[in-house]
């Protein structure tokens, strides 16, 4: 496998992109207040002034509650990296594994949370359970898969150097594939830091007493426009904060930038063993089910196994009633999911392009872009919509903001991957920028565009169903969150199972069409 | 300490805790008090702040109860805590009930906090709805999950459903106020305090006024504990009848110490007065002032059957059982 982590020094900065932060912060700031005012009559939007004065009036009462956000956050944080290091390490001594594990993994990661938050309460009963697990489980999957590419991204002259010395697989792990590992690990670790905080948000809709959750939903009802922008204004600051800490921390720890490769490249087994793997993947998740459902004594009543889903989707006298209700709530799901997704990596793929030609204008387009990924989605699908309107536009574009960030990011590594002496060549045929970025830098970008694009799928899900759920009231989000209240438990867990395998096979499809994409323009990377 | 505690000791214990607390001691939490969970169905607010009278003034403890009060929220279902055992008793609602029947949850309903349903079409003055004929030709903001619930008033009070216009919206007045629709479908204790509160003037039409009658904020227990923990079930009930009672003679003191009590749920005192005075008229009627609180009526069971039928819920008059209420209130 070809390493994707070599930096091209000439390349690895993008000029002005730290020197000057701030124009385009005091830019977004002063349009920011300026809309405020305008649209007071509204209840819409409080201006940065009015979110200041609220914050200073009551920043006790939103300390205490960042305060036990932050710590179940943490706590998620540090359980769902532990996991992620555990089944990398399975996957790491016993490589046959790795498909089955990540497989795993993934399913797990696209069970809606609107869905497992009401199971985890009722398991862990009253408490923190429920925050920390939600926050671990946003964090354990994008950790998980650069870490599997960082523990393989050493050349093999370096293992070669460790058996000539005499030392075993151990010293390997050590001092070559930790090392390599150690700046995708961070990469993941940064991209959870703000997962985790939505995360323990989340959890706190499932019954809290305190906590930033507690506060957006009690400041929604209460028309309080200046607390609702105080709480997301917070929230979206300590994303960004630990989003940039675990950067500046990882400048000082690793000799070269983090990578952004988010995800494996497809390895090229036959398309047997593929098939093969996700037979076993879907047997082993359904034996875990089952076998979950026993160990823990849960009630029947709103626990669901597999042959009850089963029973309910196609045995059943309402059966047919019942994949008519999904199909319907799908579709309309998709209407909005499917060109939210496109927008947001044409937009993201976009940006990356046109910060590339003109590199000045990234001072002001990378920290919106790193704002706009950190808004807590709870917080800001209500406002997106409030703002955009109950449509398709404020959906698409809640979406696509949410695919958006890691493409663009994504794509921007790639572009700076393009070997230095292809574009020697170009230069010396004297060919202009848009002849090297057509023919050069995007065939370089491909393989993190696809990473990406993957990584999207469940993100994407997501979003549209905490917007269906939280805003829209339509769609497969709505759906759980109404079959939760009415006790429709068969409905629920049919739509878990059902969100679940699709989001999975989207990626899966994702994964396809980067291999037949690939195969043309960057086939190193399938080899 | 002996081991095994009478019932007698059990009291005595129990008193001595709240002797302390009346000093302004630390409450010493009586060894032997057995603890039970409340299952409430939203965030803390003055909306139950009846039992937080109950355990503030140690009425639970005296009887031999601690008594956890369970925060509900958007993503919370009181139904399969109740089922799990992780609360003894829950805070649902006549339809939600049935609905949880229906799948096979062994319900029954011990009490009605809410006499009258708090749901309410919200308008403002300068086009108003006041009665069901009204809503022709408005714009009604309302999760589509809620179209049942219009359609029942619609056939209760014959009006045809396809003159109205139905816009699904968030959970928020703000729709409203931008214009955007009409009128809303939203409780009377919390969408038109928010809008009153932002010194927005505007109307509600009480749906429990115009026939609607569904039991809301009703105590729900599964068979098993009305079968197995009677005792306790009487003593969390007594607690919230005296809670509930002593909250209808001062709500103003009842939002005072919601807020004391729950600091950090980020609740305004002049809201949450305000919400606590309009649910009174929701929770008190003459069948309570006659029978005392949390009571129904043959005849009120016999109305909700029927406003249940209208959402698709086929239920009995065996769905509520007042036995517990019965021995609460001595009848």
């Amino acid at each position: 496998m070809t390493s994707l982590t070599v930096e091209s020094p000439a390349t690895g900065q993008l000029r002005g992109s730290r020197a000057t932060p701030w124009l385009g912060i005091l830019i977004v700031l002063a349009g920011w207040e300026l809309a405020g005012h305008l649209l007071t009559a509204a209840f819409v939007l409080a201006a940065p002034s009015e979110v200041i004065g609220y914050l200073l009036r009551e920043w006790q009462l939103m300390g205490r509650a960042l305060w036990t956000t932050l710590g179940n956050a943490a706590a998620g944080f540090l359980i769902g990296n532990l996991a992620a290091l555990l089944l990398a390490g399975v996957a790491l001594l016993w490589p046959r594994s790795e498909r089955i594990v990540t497989g795993l993994a993934l399913l797990v990661f696209c069970l809606p949370l609107v869905a497992t938050g009401p199971i985890l309460r009722v398991f862990f009963g009253p408490g923190s359970g429920p925050q920390i697990i939600l926050a671990a489980l946003a964090v354990y999957y994008t950790t998980l898969i650069p870490l599997l590419v960082g523990l393989r991204a050493a050349p093999d002259s370096w293992f070669d150097l460790v058996r000539s010395y005499g030392r075993g697989r151990f010293a390997a792990l050590i001092h070559v594939r930790a090392m390599a590992a150690l700046p995708y690990f961070f990469t993941g670790l940064q991209i959870a830091a703000p997962a985790a905080f939505l995360g323990a948000m989340v959890g706190e809709f499932t019954g809290a007493e305190k906590g930033m959750g507690v506060l957006t939903i009690r400041a929604l009802r209460a028309l309080d426009v200046e607390m609702t922008w105080a709480v997301a204004t917070v929230a979206t600051a300590v994303a960004i904060l630990a989003y940039v800490a675990i950067g500046s921390l990882a400048r000082r720890v690793l000799l070269s930038d983090p990578p952004v490769i988010l995800a494996t490249p497809q390895s090229a087994r036959t398309q047997r063993t593929a098939w093969w793997d996700a037979v076993l993947v879907t047997l082993l998740a359904l034996a875990i089910w089952t076998s979950a459902l026993w160990i823990f004594n849960l009630n029947p009543f709103f626990a669901k196994g597999p042959t009850q889903v089963f029973d309910a989707l196609f045995i059943a006298a309402d059966a047919a009633a019942t994949r008519a209700t999904l199909g319907g709530a799908l579709s309309e799901t998709a209407l909005f999911l499917i060109p939210g997704y496109l927008t947001g990596l044409v937009a993201g793929a976009g940006l990356a392009i046109v910060l590339v030609l003109a590199p000045a204008l990234s001072s002001t387009a990378m920290p919106l872009a790193i704002a706009l990924r950190s808004v807590p989605i709870v917080t800001t699908a209500p406002l997106v919509v409030l703002l955009l309107g109950r449509g398709a536009t404020g959906t698409i574009t809640l979406v696509a903001i949410m695919v958006f960030f890691p493409t663009l990011v994504a794509c921007l590594h790639g572009l700076r991957q393009t070997p230095g002496q292809v574009l020697d060549v170009f230069d010396s045929y004297a060919a202009g920028p848009v002849t090297r970025l057509i023919r050069v830098r995007i065939p370089a970008m491909l393989p993190a565009f696809f990473a990406a694009a993957r990584m999207a799928v469940p993100a994407s899900v997501l979003a549209i169903t905490v917007a269906e759920w939280l805003a829209t009231g339509s769609g497969i989000g709505s759906l759980m969150a109404l079959s939760a209240s009415l006790s429709d438990y068969d409905m629920l867990w049919s739509s878990v199972v059902i969100v679940s395998a699709l989001s999975a096979l989207g990626y899966g499809l994702v994964g396809m069409i980067e291999r037949r994409v690939l195969a043309t323009y960057a086939p190193e990377q399938l080899s | 300490m002996p081991l095994t505690i009478t019932r007698r000791s059990f009291l005595a214990t129990g008193a001595a805790a709240a002797g302390t607390v009346a000093l302004g001691l630390a409450p010493g939490r009586a060894q032997a008090q057995t603890a039970v969970g409340l299952q409430l169905s939203w965030l803390h607010s003055s909306q139950f702040a009846g039992s937080y009278i109950a355990k503030e003034n140690g009425w639970w403890s005296e009887a031999g109860l601690d008594v956890s009060l369970l925060p509900g929220g958007p993503n919370a279902p009181v139904e399969p805590p109740v089922v799990a055992g992780t609360a003894l008793v829950g805070i649902s609602a006549a339809d939600y009930t049935a609905a949880a029947v229906e799948q096979g949850a062994p319900f029954k309903i011990l009490g009605v906090a809410m006499q009258k349903n708090p749901f309410v079409i919200a308008s403002l003055p300068a086009n108003p709805v006041n009665e069901p004929a009204d809503l022709i030709g408005k714009r009604i903001g309302m999760a589509l999950a809620n179209k049942p619930v219009l359609q029942a008033l619609c056939t209760l009070n014959n009006v045809d459903i396809n003159g109205i216009e139905i816009v699904p919206t968030q959970y928020s007045a703000q729709p409203m106020l931008a214009g955007e629709v009409d009128c809303l479908l939203c409780w009377e204790t919390d969408l038109p305090v928010a809008m009153t509160m932002q010194n927005v003037e505007n109307l509600t039409m009480l749906m429990a006024d115009h026939g609607y009658a569904v039991h809301s904020q009703t105590y729900i227990a599964t068979e098993d504990s009305l079968a197995n923990r009677r005792a306790e079930l009487v003593a969390l009930m007594a607690g919230e009848v005296r809670g509930w009672d002593a909250y209808r003679t001062d709500t103003d003191a009842a939002a005072a110490l919601t807020l004391q009590m729950y600091p950090d749920a980020g609740l305004d005192l002049e809201t949450q007065k305000l919400q606590a005075a309009r649910q009174v008229p929701l929770m008190f009627s003459e069948l309570t002032d006659a029978n005392g609180f949390g009571w129904w009526s043959d005849d009120t069971v016999a109305a909700n059957i029927e406003t249940l039928a209208l959402l698709g819920r086929d239920v009995t008059p065996d769905l509520w059982d007042r036995s517990i209420l019965e021995e609460v209130h001595g009848a």
